[in-house]
């Protein structure tokens, strides 16, 4: 089966850091597929390299079979691959409609985005209520449904949320994840989501990919890596498991 | 009393005058983080457009003698193509360059404009009449003002709702206000960046035409350094109204226009050469007691 996206050996530089370094992975319709690193790893780099907001000096990107443009973001977006950035990047100062429509115009035909307006309000019941607040003035959790639903509003194949815990209360977190699994059902969404930790998502994940310095450190199912101590290897650098998993080498990064 | 009134008039039509400035400064601001100076050179050629391109000394009026229906229309495609055809082929390639960068670009076309101005239309300045009939005062309850004086304000309010319709209500003013204030997230959303941008443009040098129109009328008089000190005043007035915020750039122009003007009334007649020292004296004043303008805009807040 062939990938719906695919990384391969894709560098990343910012002036003469290089944040990624021939980092490949793939992602499949309809899988939930989680990268999860420390801070620093690349997580972010990845999924803007993706989404054409930073260049690369080297390797490939591909959906569906077709290289994705470096550095195209509004072209990319057409092609049904959305981006939920690292925090939320809501429009403060519009309403949550006016963010919402936003996402909606590359539709060019505006029934339609009515039409998406109006489904992904019924996904979000709590924004209905703020409809015509302005977005900064939303609690986190709420900014990251809006962030979410104005993603959905561009008509994605695949979404890419980056940190959907950041900063949010774990009942809030519970019930991000649920509605990314109710998407992923009900639209028939496809999934890659960056972590820092890999406790709530082996619940939720079916693959996972373990990132760290740039580079895939680990990959598998959830299933194969369900005890989590290659998962903690993988992720503090170092070939040993258990144990001194506390001494963490990854905090320098 | 009737003086008072008639001083306050006066100030709200020069206020006018640069808050239409300042909303085409500030919209830019807003969107491209570029302050640009060039804005004043867009009104300079708005106002030499209406003329014949010669050196000679005396204006022949070519679209200026046209009917104020065809000719506003006309001025407006003019210096819309000029705002387009600046962001394209100078401010397009330095999208990634940072604010002083395109800030110190506008300053180069800004001088490119003037000696332009200066080689097709000769040094001189040149007298010209546009819509004389505006300057005909009318009397009411013993208040005279010239008609262009509230032709100039009512300009501004039907320009200000018509660009505050068209950001709140229109497709392409929600992507303009979103692209302001997180460009690359309205990308990655699909907003077509230099589009958007383009359409920036197009809308301030609709405003700068207004002005050069406006200001003509008023002055009679062509120069090709005409619109710089409007951008002077303008950029000054979107500093003390919050860099950035259109609402900020409204209230700095007409704070601006009414404290010269007020100035120019009342300051005793020795001290009246140096309005502007104490303009800038009262902008600064603003400024030490709100650094971040009256209305500061959130957006930028946040990004700092
Ligand atoms: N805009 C930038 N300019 C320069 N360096 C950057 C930029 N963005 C990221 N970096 C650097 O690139 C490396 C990877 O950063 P990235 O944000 O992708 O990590 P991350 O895995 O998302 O981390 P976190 O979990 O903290 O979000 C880091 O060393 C970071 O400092
Ligand atoms: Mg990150």
């Amino acid at each position: 089966m062939s990938a719906m996206l695919e990384l391969s050996d894709v560098e990343v530089r910012y002036g003469r850091l290089v944040a990624l370094r021939g980092l490949s992975l793939e992602v499949h319709k309809g899988e939930v597929v989680c990268l999860i690193g420390p801070n620093g790893a690349g997580k972010s780099t990845a999924m803007a390299a993706i989404a054409g907001g930073v260049p690369r000096v080297a390797g490939s990107i591909r959906l569906n079979g077709q290289e994705l443009p470096a550095r195209k973001p509004e072209q990319i977006a057409r092609l049904g691959l959305s981006l939920v950035p690292e925090g939320r990047h809501v429009f403060g100062t519009l309403t949550v409609e006016e963010n919402l429509r936003v996402g909606g115009f590359l539709r060019g035909n505006a029934r339609e985005s009515a039409a998406a307006l109006e489904r992904v309000a019924g996904y979000f019941p709590r924004l209905k209520e703020r409809w015509t607040s302005p977005a900064g003035r939303l609690s986190g959790g709420e900014q990251q449904m809006l962030s979410i639903g104005r993603a959905l509003m561009t008509n994605p194949r695949l979404v890419m949320v980056d940190e959907p815990s950041l900063g949010l209360a774990p009942l809030i977190v519970d019930a991000v994840y649920e509605i990314l699994l109710e998407l992923r059902e009900r639209e028939g969404l496809t999934l890659l989501i960056n972590e820092q930790s890999s406790h709530r998502i082996l619940r939720f994940a079916d693959r996972i990919y373990v990132i760290r310095n740039g580079t895939i450190q680990l990959h598998g199912t959830a299933e194969a890596l369900r005890d989590g101590e290659a998962i903690k290897a993988a992720y503090f650098g170092f070939k040993g498991t258990g144990a001194n998993a506390n001494v963490v080498e990854g905090a320098k990064a | 009393m009737i003086n008072f009134l008639q001083n306050l008039i006066d100030a709200l039509s020069l206020g006018s005058l640069y808050a239409l400035v300042a909303l085409g400064i500030g919209l830019l601001f807003g969107i491209l983080r570029l302050v640009n100076f060039a804005h004043g050179d867009f009104i300079t050629i708005g106002a030499y457009s209406l003329i014949l391109p010669s050196a000679s000394v005396t204006a022949t009026m070519v679209i200026g003698s046209w009917h104020w229906e065809a000719l506003i229309p006309m001025v407006c495609v003019i210096v819309i193509i000029v705002a387009m055809a600046t962001d394209i082929l100078v401010f397009r390639p330095l999208r990634r360059s940072s604010a002083p960068t395109l800030m110190i670009a506008s300053f180069a076309v800004s001088y490119m404009i003037q000696n332009g101005v200066l080689m097709i239309y000769g040094a001189r300045p040149k007298a010209v009449n546009l819509w004389s009939a505006l300057t005909t005062q009318i009397n009411f309850y013993g208040l005279r003002e010239p008609v262009l004086q509230l032709v100039t304000i009512a300009t501004t309010i039907v320009l200000m709702v018509g660009l505050s319709l068209f950001l709140k209500r229109s497709r392409w003013g929600i992507q303009m206000r979103a692209a302001a204030e997180d460009f690359r997230m309205a990308q990655y959303l699909g907003v077509r960046g230099n589009f958007v941008i383009g359409l920036a443009f197009a809308v301030s040098g609709i405003l700068a035409a207004a002005v050069s129109l406006l200001f003509l009328a008023q002055t009679g008089a062509l120069s090709n350094v005409m619109g710089v000190p409007l951008a002077l005043f303008a950029f000054v007035a979107v500093v003390v109204g919050g860099m950035g915020s259109l609402p900020g750039a409204v209230v700095g122009g007409f704070l601006v226009g009414i404290v010269t003007t007020m100035l120019q009334a009342y300051l005793p007649p020795d001290l009246r050469v140096f309005r502007d020292a104490f303009t800038f004296t009262f902008v600064i004043i603003v400024l030490l007691v709100r650094p971040a303008g009256l209305i500061p805009s959130r957006s930028i807040v946040e990004r700092v």
